[in-house]
Order: C-alpha cells, then sequence, then structure tokens
C-alpha cells in the first residue's frame, strides 16, 4: 500500500522533471473559448505541446478566463493596477479589448513581432480578417476566431412560395404578399426581424461606400464624429429601413435564433459562426438557406464587416516572445484553422485552410459553411469595423433611435438628425475624458 | 363539528399553499427537464415541459466531460463554507455590539455599515482587485471570499433578531458573572440558531453562485468555481439551452441537497431550541 | 454579597469599559467593511469629479462636468424612472406575497416540511440559471409561457411587456429568503399570546394584524430595508434578459452605469451614476427607518 503511493510519487515526480527539463519555456495562454470550442482549444494546445512545442522546447499552459467582456474587464483591472507581470504570454480578444491593449505597456504587437522576424510570411491571412485587428497602422493580433454576418433563410418555405432568396431590402419587403401569414401549427409567421446596431448599420453603411464614423471606422484614429450624414448614406439607409418595415414584411424587434429554427421567422441575419448551431437546432425540420448579407438597394454593393477574435501577445522576455510568436503563428496556420472552422463554424483567417480535407468535406456535406468566406472575398476591401470608445451606449443608442423612427413614425430625416446628435454627443464625450 | 370545520379549513389552506409552492418551484422544475431535451426539442413548437426522454443524459455527459467539476465543487465549496462562517461570526460581533452596547456614534456606524449594501458592486471590482492582488491573494480561497467578508445585510437581521431578545437575559447573565463574550457564544447565539442557520444558508448560496470575483482573482484553473466551469461549457447569451440547463442542474442540485440536510438541522434547532421565556 | 459586587463591578467599570468593548466587537466588520467598500468607493466618488480615461485613470479635475452631462442622457430619466417603479412595485408585493405564504404555511401540520422545502428551494439557484430559465420560459414564440396562457406577447421584446418580465422575475427571486425569514418569524411568536387572544374570540385576521404582525414588525423592516436596496439595485436581469431594452424600457440606474460606464470606457460616468443610486437608496434606507420607531415592536 505505502510502496504503491510511493511508486507513484515518485512517477510523478520524474514526470514532471522531464516535462520542465524539455519544456524550457513556458507560457500562458487565455482564452475565451467555451462550448465545443472550448475543446478543440483544450486539443489544439494539448497537439501543439506535443508536436511543435517539444520539438522547440516550448510548455503553453491554456486557461479560460470567461467571456471576452471578463476577459477585458479582467486585462483592465491588471492594467489599471499596473501588474504587468500578471498579463499572459498569448491572449484572445475581441474588439473591445483593441484599444486597453493597445495602451498597455507590454504589448508585444505582431509589428513588433514580425521586426523580430524579418523571414515570417503572413500573406496567407484572410485579409479583411486581418484588418480587423489593425489599430491605427498598427497590426495587433492575428484573427483566430473569424465570422461575418449572414442572412439566414427558410429554404423549405421561399421554394413552396416559388421565390428565390431576396438580395435587397426591397426584395424582403416584397415577400410580405407573397408568403402564408401564419404557419402550419397556426403561429404568426414573421419575415424579417432586426434591430439594426453598430455592426449591422457598418455593414449597411459600407455597401453605400460611406463609413459610420470618421478616422475609417475609428480604426486609423479615435473617431470624432459621424461620417455618413453628409454623403446622405445614412439617410439612404433609413428610407429602405423605414419602406421595409411599412410593408409590413419586418418587425421592429431582435430577430430571434429561435423563432427562425422554429419556423416562425423566414429571415435571420446572423453571425456565419451560428450554422451548426442553427442545424442543430432545426433538426431537418425545413431546409436552411444561407446566403449574403442583404443589399441596402440595387445600387448598392454587396458584403459584410468581419467579427470575432483575435490573438494578441504580451511580454519582455525575449524567450517567451520567441515561444509565444510560435504558438500564435500555428494557431492562426492553415491547419488549426480548418479544424476550428470545421468544428465550430467560425471562417477559417488563413487562406490555406481551404485546400484542407477537413474542410473540403465540410463545405460538401454543408455548403452554409462557404458563404461567409465567400462574402468576405467579395466585400470591399475599404469596409472596416467600428471601432469606438463608448462602444456599449453606441450599440444601443442606434438600436434605440431606428427603433423609435418606426415606432414613433419619425420621417428618416428627423431619425437621421436624432442619431446624429445621439453619437456625436456619445464620441465628442469620450474624447473630453480621452483626449 | 367547529373542530372538523377547522380541521377542514387547515388542510384546504395546507394544499392551496402546497399549490403555490408547486407554482413558484415551475421554473426550476422546468429548468430540470429543459436539461434532458435536445436541441430540436427547445425549437420545437408546441413547447413541452417534460422531455422526450429522461435518458437523454448526453447534456450532463458533456457537462462533466469538459470541465474538472469535482475539483469545481470542492473550491465551491470550501470557498463559500470559510466566507460564510467569517461573514456571519464578523456580521454577529457587530450587531450584538449595536444592541447591547451604548457607545457614542452608534446609530451613525449602524447607517455607516448599512450604507456598504448600497454600493453597487461593480464599482468596487477594479479597486478590489488592486487591493487584493497587493496583498498577494491572488488564486487562493481567501482572496475569492475577502471582499464578502462584511456582510451589512446579515448584520442587520442579526440586530433586529437580538432587539426583540428580553435585556433582562442579558442582565441576568452578567449578574451571574457572564462575560460579553460568553452570553454571546452560550445563550444568545443558541436561541438565534435558526436565523443564524437561515443567513449561514443565504450567504453559503450567495457565495456558490458567485461569478465574476473569482474569475478576477483566480488564474490557475485548478481555482476555478462551479460557476466559472459553468461558463466554460457555454456563455449567457448562447443558444444550446439544453446544455446550459445541463450546467445549471448540476449546480443547482448539490447546493439544494445542501439546503435541504441543513433545513433538517434548522427545523429540529427550532424545536428544540431554548425558547426565550 | 456576591451578586452586589458584581453590580457594583459593572457599575463602576461601565463608562469606559462598555464604548471600548462596543469598538471591539464592531471592529473587525468595521475594517473589512472600510477596506472592501469604503475605500473603493470613496476612489468612484473622487472619480465622479474628475476626468477618467479609457483605463481608469485620472487624468484631471472635471468639477460638476460629468453630472451635467449624465442629466442631459436621455437614458439617466428613463433608467431613474424605471428604477423607481421597480422599487415602487418590487417592494410591496414581495412584501405581501411572502408575508402571505408565510402565514398561511406557518402552522406546523402534516405537509408543512414539504411546502417549507418546496418554496424555499429556488434560493439554491443562481441569478444567471434563473435568467436563462425565464428567457426560455419567456421566449415569445417556444416558450411556455405564451403557449400555456395562450397569449401572444413578446415579454422581453415589446417595451410594454419587457418591465413587467424584469419585475416577475425580481420578485420571484426574493420569494425564497423572504419567506423564511417570516417563517421563522411567525413562529417565535409566543404560544401564549395567540392562544390567550384565540381565547377572547380574535378570528385569524384579527389575530394576525393585533398580535403577530407587530410582533414580527423587525423582520417586517428589515424585509422592507433590503428588498428597497435590492430592487434599487437590479441589473443581473436586466442585462442578461433584455439588455436594458427595448427602447430603453427596462433601463435601470445600474445597467446605465453598467453599459454607458464599464461598456463604454465612461469610469467618470458610472462613477457618478453609482454616486447617486447610493444617496437615493441611503435616503429611501433612512425614511423607512424614521417610521422605525414608534411602528416597529422590539420585545
Amino acid at each position: 500500500m505505502k510502496t504503491g503511493k510511493m511508486l507513484i510519487l515518485a512517477l510523478l515526480l520524474t514526470a514532471l522533471l522531464t516535462a520542465s527539463a524539455a519544456a524550457e519555456t513556458s507560457i500562458t495562454l487565455w482564452h475565451s473559448m467555451s462550448e465545443g470550442a472550448g475543446a478543440l482549444m483544450d486539443e489544439f494546445i494539448q497537439t501543439f505541446n506535443d508536436t511543435v512545442g517539444k520539438e522547440r522546447g516550448i510548455h503553453v499552459d491554456a486557461v479560460f478566463q470567461g467571456k471576452y467582456s471578463d476577459a477585458t474587464m479582467k486585462m483592465n483591472s491588471i492594467l489599471a493596477a499596473g501588474q504587468v507581470d500578471t498579463l499572459p504570454d498569448v491572449m484572445q480578444i475581441d474588439a473591445t479589448g483593441k484599444v486597453p491593449y493597445a495602451s498597455a505597456e507590454t504589448a508585444y504587437t505582431v509589428d513588433m513581432a514580425l521586426q523580430d522576424h524579418p523571414e515570417a510570411d503572413l500573406s496567407a491571412m484572410l485579409s479583411p480578417a486581418m484588418q480587423n485587428w489593425n489599430l491605427a497602422g498598427t497590426q495587433l493580433g492575428l484573427p483566430f476566431a473569424t465570422s461575418t454576418t449572414l442572412m439566414y433563410y427558410n429554404k423549405t418555405l421561399l421554394d413552396a412560395a416559388g421565390v428565390a432568396a431576396p438580395e435587397t431590402l426591397s426584395q424582403i419587403g416584397a415577400l410580405a404578399g407573397l408568403l402564408p401569414e401564419t404557419t402550419a401549427e397556426g403561429q404568426k409567421l414573421t419575415i424579417y426581424a432586426c434591430l439594426p446596431n453598430t455592426p449591422t448599420l457598418a455593414n449597411w453603411l459600407g455597401q453605400l461606400g460611406s463609413d459610420l464614423v470618421d478616422g475609417h471606422n475609428g480604426t486609423e484614429s479615435t473617431a470624432a464624429a459621424l461620417s455618413c450624414v453628409e454623403n446622405g448614406a445614412l439617410v439612404t439607409f433609413l428610407r429602405e429601413w423605414k419602406a421595409l418595415y411599412q410593408t409590413g414584411a419586418l418587425d421592429n424587434s431582435a430577430g430571434s435564433l429561435d423563432a427562425f429554427a422554429a419556423g416562425q421567422q423566414v429571415i435571420l441575419t446572423e453571425s456565419s459562426s451560428k450554422v451548426s448551431a442553427l442545424l442543430d437546432k432545426i433538426g431537418g425540420r425545413f431546409e436552411l438557406g444561407a446566403a449574403p448579407y442583404p443589399k441596402v438597394n440595387k445600387e448598392a454593393s454587396a458584403g459584410a464587416t468581419v467579427s470575432g477574435s483575435c490573438l494578441v501577445m504580451f511580454g519582455t522576455d525575449a524567450a517567451k516572445r520567441e515561444a509565444a510568436w510560435t504558438l500564435m503563428t500555428w494557431l492562426t496556420g492553415p491547419e488549426v484553422q480548418a479544424k476550428l472552422a470545421a468544428g465550430t463554424g467560425y471562417l477559417p483567417g488563413n487562406t490555406g485552410a481551404a485546400e484542407k480535407e477537413i474542410w473540403q468535406n465540410l463545405i460538401a456535406a454543408y455548403p452554409q459553411y462557404e458563404v461567409g468566406l465567400s462574402q468576405l472575398k467579395e466585400t470591399p476591401a475599404s469596409m472596416r469595423s467600428v471601432t469606438v470608445g463608448p462602444a456599449a451606449d453606441f450599440y444601443y443608442a442606434i438600436q434605440n433611435d431606428v427603433s423609435d423612427m418606426l415606432e414613433e413614425d419619425l420621417s428618416p430625416e428627423e431619425a437621421a438628425e436624432m442619431l446624429e446628435e445621439d453619437l456625436n454627443g456619445l464620441l465628442s464625450e469620450y474624447l473630453r475624458a480621452n483626449p | 363539528m367547529t373542530k372538523k370545520r377547522r380541521a377542514a379549513a387547515l388542510t384546504a389552506l395546507d394544499l392551496l399553499a402546497l399549490l403555490m409552492a408547486l407554482l413558484v418551484l415551475f421554473p426550476v422544475f422546468y429548468g430540470v427537464c429543459g436539461a434532458f431535451k435536445t436541441p430540436e426539442e427547445f425549437a420545437a413548437w408546441p413547447p413541452t415541459v417534460l422531455p422526450n426522454s429522461f435518458r437523454n443524459t448526453e447534456n450532463f455527459t458533456r457537462v462533466f466531460a469538459q470541465a474538472p467539476m469535482g475539483r469545481y465543487y470542492w473550491n465551491s465549496f470550501v470557498m463559500a463554507t470559510m466566507t460564510s462562517a467569517v461573514r456571519l461570526v464578523l456580521a454577529v460581533l457587530a450587531a450584538y455590539a449595536f444592541v447591547f452596547f451604548d457607545f457614542p456614534g452608534h446609530r451613525t456606524c449602524f447607517f455607516l455599515l448599512l450604507g456598504t449594501m448600497m454600493m453597487p458592486p461593480d464599482t468596487l471590482t477594479i479597486a478590489n482587485y488592486q487591493t487584493v492582488s497587493r496583498m498577494g491573494l491572488i488564486d487562493t480561497y481567501v482572496g475569492m471570499g475577502i471582499v464578502s467578508f462584511a456582510g451589512a445585510s446579515q448584520m442587520f437581521m442579526l440586530r433586529q433578531h437580538f432587539l426583540t431578545s428580553p435585556k433582562a437575559l442579558r442582565e441576568a447573565a452578567m449578574l451571574d458573572g457572564c462575560g460579553d463574550l460568553r452570553f454571546l457564544v452560550s445563550i444568545l447565539a443558541p436561541t438565534a440558531s435558526p436565523l443564524l442557520m437561515t443567513l449561514f444558508l443565504q450567504s453559503f448560496l450567495t457565495q456558490w453562485n458567485a461569478y465574476l470575483w473569482p474569475l478576477l482573482v483566480t488564474n490557475r484553473p485548478e481555482m476555478r468555481t462551479v460557476q466559472v466551469g459553468l461558463t466554460m461549457l457555454t456563455t449567457v447569451d448562447g443558444t444550446n439551452y439544453e446544455v446550459m440547463l445541463a450546467g445549471a442542474a448540476v449546480v443547482m442540485l448539490p447546493a439544494m441537497l445542501f439546503y435541504a440536510a441543513l433545513r433538517r438541522f434548522v427545523s429540529r434547532a427550532m424545536e428544540n431550541g431554548p425558547l426565550l421565556s | 454579597m456576591q451578586m452586589q459586587a458584581a453590580k457594583r463591578r459593572d457599575r463602576v467599570r461601565r463608562p469606559g469599559e462598555r464604548v471600548s468593548k462596543g469598538w471591539l466587537f464592531l471592529l473587525p466588520m468595521a475594517v473589512f467593511a472600510f477596506l472592501f467598500q469604503y475605500w473603493p468607493f470613496l476612489q468612484t466618488a473622487v472619480q465622479s469629479f474628475c476626468t477618467v480615461n479609457f483605463r481608469g485613470d485620472i487624468t484631471g479635475f472635471a468639477g460638476l462636468e460629468n453630472f451635467r452631462y449624465l442629466f442631459s442622457r436621455r437614458e439617466f430619466s428613463a433608467a431613474l424612472r424605471n428604477t423607481l417603479v421597480l422599487t415602487a412595485v418590487n417592494v410591496p408585493v414581495t412584501l405581501a406575497l411572502t408575508l402571505l405564504l408565510a402565514w398561511m404555511t406557518a402552522g406546523r401540520r402534516r405537509l408543512s416540511p414539504l411546502t417549507e422545502t418546496l418554496f424555499a428551494l429556488p434560493m439554491a439557484v443562481s441569478m444567471a440559471s434563473v435568467a436563462m430559465i425565464f428567457r426560455v420560459l419567456l421566449n415569445p414564440t417556444v416558450g411556455y409561457v405564451n403557449y400555456c396562457l395562450g397569449l401572444n406577447v413578446g415579454w422581453l421584446t415589446d417595451r410594454h411587456w419587457a418591465m413587467p418580465a424584469i419585475l416577475i422575475m425580481t420578485v420571484w427571486m426574493g420569494i425564497a429568503f423572504n419567506y423564511l425569514l417570516f417563517l421563522s418569524a411567525f413562529r417565535a411568536v409566543p404560544k401564549e399570546l395567540t392562544d390567550s387572544a384565540s381565547l377572547e374570540g380574535a378570528g385569524p385576521l384579527r389575530l394576525l394584524f393585533s398580535v403577530q404582525l407587530p410582533l414580527i414588525s423587525p423582520t417586517i423592516l428589515y424585509v422592507v430595508c433590503t428588498n428597497t436596496v435590492q430592487a434599487m439595485m437590479t441589473n443581473g436581469p436586466v442585462l442578461i434578459l433584455t439588455q436594458g431594452g427595448p427602447a430603453r424600457s427596462t433601463m435601470t440606474l445600474i445597467y446605465l452605469m453598467y453599459t454607458s460606464g464599464y461598456g463604454s470606457s465612461n469610469y467618470s460616468l458610472a462613477a457618478c451614476v453609482s454616486l447617486i443610486s447610493f444617496g437615493l437608496t441611503l435616503l429611501f434606507t433612512l425614511l423607512i427607518f424614521t417610521t422605525e420607531r414608534g411602528k416597529v415592536h422590539y420585545q
């Protein structure tokens, strides 16, 4: 009994010793991948430690740090406390983490890493996804989980009515008379439900060749004012939106994935990463159609912005920086990105992933997965996701003001004025505190 | 005759109460049932309460496969027990001071402590993180609990309770040469044991269900608590309700068992406890 | 002899020692309250009069500018109004409901252990789980509530129904704990008192209003105070279920602090809201306490 315990202890000790001998550099990764993606992340790190890590003497500890907002809050608290040694070597952040990360004293940006590694070739990275993590000309991180917004539709229902998937807002409006008013179970059938917010409004304005805010949507310099007012893009969108509402096809509420999956909503604009969840929920009751994001009008170009998360690095130690860079390029490489895409519905952030068998097999079985990727290829290169300081307020101000236009029957011009006042107010207040 | 009618009325009252209890508990029941459903069932019309089969335990398998729940349970248990115990002891002492000592400014002090209930916790987080990490308490149970050691709400309830206990009791004890601490521990606390249990339980459950703070002050996976483990399964704004509910059930059930066990203790204490007379 | 000696000792020691001993009992809690509540809160208070950058560093003095800006926000008046409505409805409803339930089950009868346990169990469910369950239950299209009641209400998506939905949830969350407190308070009422009142011919209602309620009034005071504080600080359900919407109809003060403050990197705004919420809640609590004198009976 006792010897058995001793033996186990000895074994554990040797295992520990050999592990630490092999792993000369130990680094930490903080991530926010939950559900299936979390299991995949653990699997990736395991593989890395067993292969590349073993060769180069790197050991990675992956730690889940809650949702993106929790992890960002943790990063902010650490930065405010000035305890930079607590920060990990590699961290996964979403858009809200960009500005605080850029301000961190120990941020080891991709641009800095590229100076240390002139041989590195990032040309295979999906360019709209790369741009998404570029702030004021500095490449902060590399895209890890990438997605865009798609239009999902109930293909069975549209086929039965003999109509093709709509491409513009007015075509969605035209469905109003063509579809039944209730579902087979007698429930009300909603055609489309959506509350425009920062990313979706940026999509529609981008299609019209306009940014939402200046500073190229806040990516080149801190946004100070709206830049979609004088060029008329905002009013153009609001007019189309109000016209759509007046056809009765639009419900003034956030679209519901559940209602869509239950067959009670025909069209849903949602993240491309929701493909798997949707297929699960629908469970074969109807055919899931996936199409590019609807266009504001016929003249608009197609496309939508990128969202998701990236990996960034911290630290000053040369060996750890080296190890972090090795891990980061591996995690954003074709192999891992193809697996991640196949397992979750995120888009591969590395164009090399498209050649991998696992991705090929996936899109052969479920062509819905590929729509997001082809959409990004068509999206104008000038389109940027929005980075603004007062992120949450901005998001809800857009929702509320556009919603008020419909409920209180304001003219698109009045609504545009209201938006301009509210959003510019938020931006100038932010500038007051962050000159 | 009237006795019979009275008994009948009481039975009716009991049944009505039971009915209302079931109604109150319905959301919990619904949630637990949901943990056995498949994604398809959640999107099906008409909605159901019961799952197709209680044998569908796949969601639970996923919960346990994804996170080392055993370790998380232990962490949550230790953290919640320790924090609640300290919280209660401090609250008892403070409440005793407010009721039995008459010192200048004691009313002001009472309201100052009560004021801590009204500070939005989010405003305190960042500064507290700095304090706790400077104290070197990151990745410790104490670090997870220390910000909750001062429980104004418990102190307040205990004060209310002590105020109702006869002043003569203490005077008599003092005359017998009993010190304040001994009076508190051996006479006053036992009479308050049902309340102490209820407060302990409430505090325990609050700590058991805490999420953001334990997440912030732990970096090592082996120090994580059950609620943090739950978020690894799924986010609150996620869409796979069935796994979320399975996770919630897995976290909830031990807490409920703990409650049921304590309740028996409480009711026994209530029946046998020395009554004030 | 001994008694007299003790008495004398007591009297002799009284002035200084009783004071210092009182402080000693108070000290442990006060230390933690200061360190982890007042100290950070004072920093918050300072921030509300300063400009604070997106990282939370104070960069300058702003005077009342932050408050002026806050009051100019449309969200603020909505948040204030909603918070007051929430409190004004939640507190009396919870009080009446839990009092009623405790009164119905206070007698120890065959079913009481079962009923008590059932009523208390919701306490074990975390706020996040409750919110999740209610979100599924109240889902306008696939939820059970609409189906069961034959309604077609967008509980969380309609600007007239979202607030009632939040109210239902917050009341539900408060039932268990308050019920338990009232139950033990009812049971602590000395049996001699209720018996003698019954003998004098008092019906159950007379008994309730003239004997039981006065005796459990300390617990009532507690429940009213803590529920007021909790209702004034409602955030969780709003954060998870409605995000203050639709159209600001469920925006509460603390949620405003959360979105317009931390969600929008505006720490000084968060500090202002926090201070206002604290001040208002303290004011209400003090008002409730002024009714304590005379109306609340301590034996």
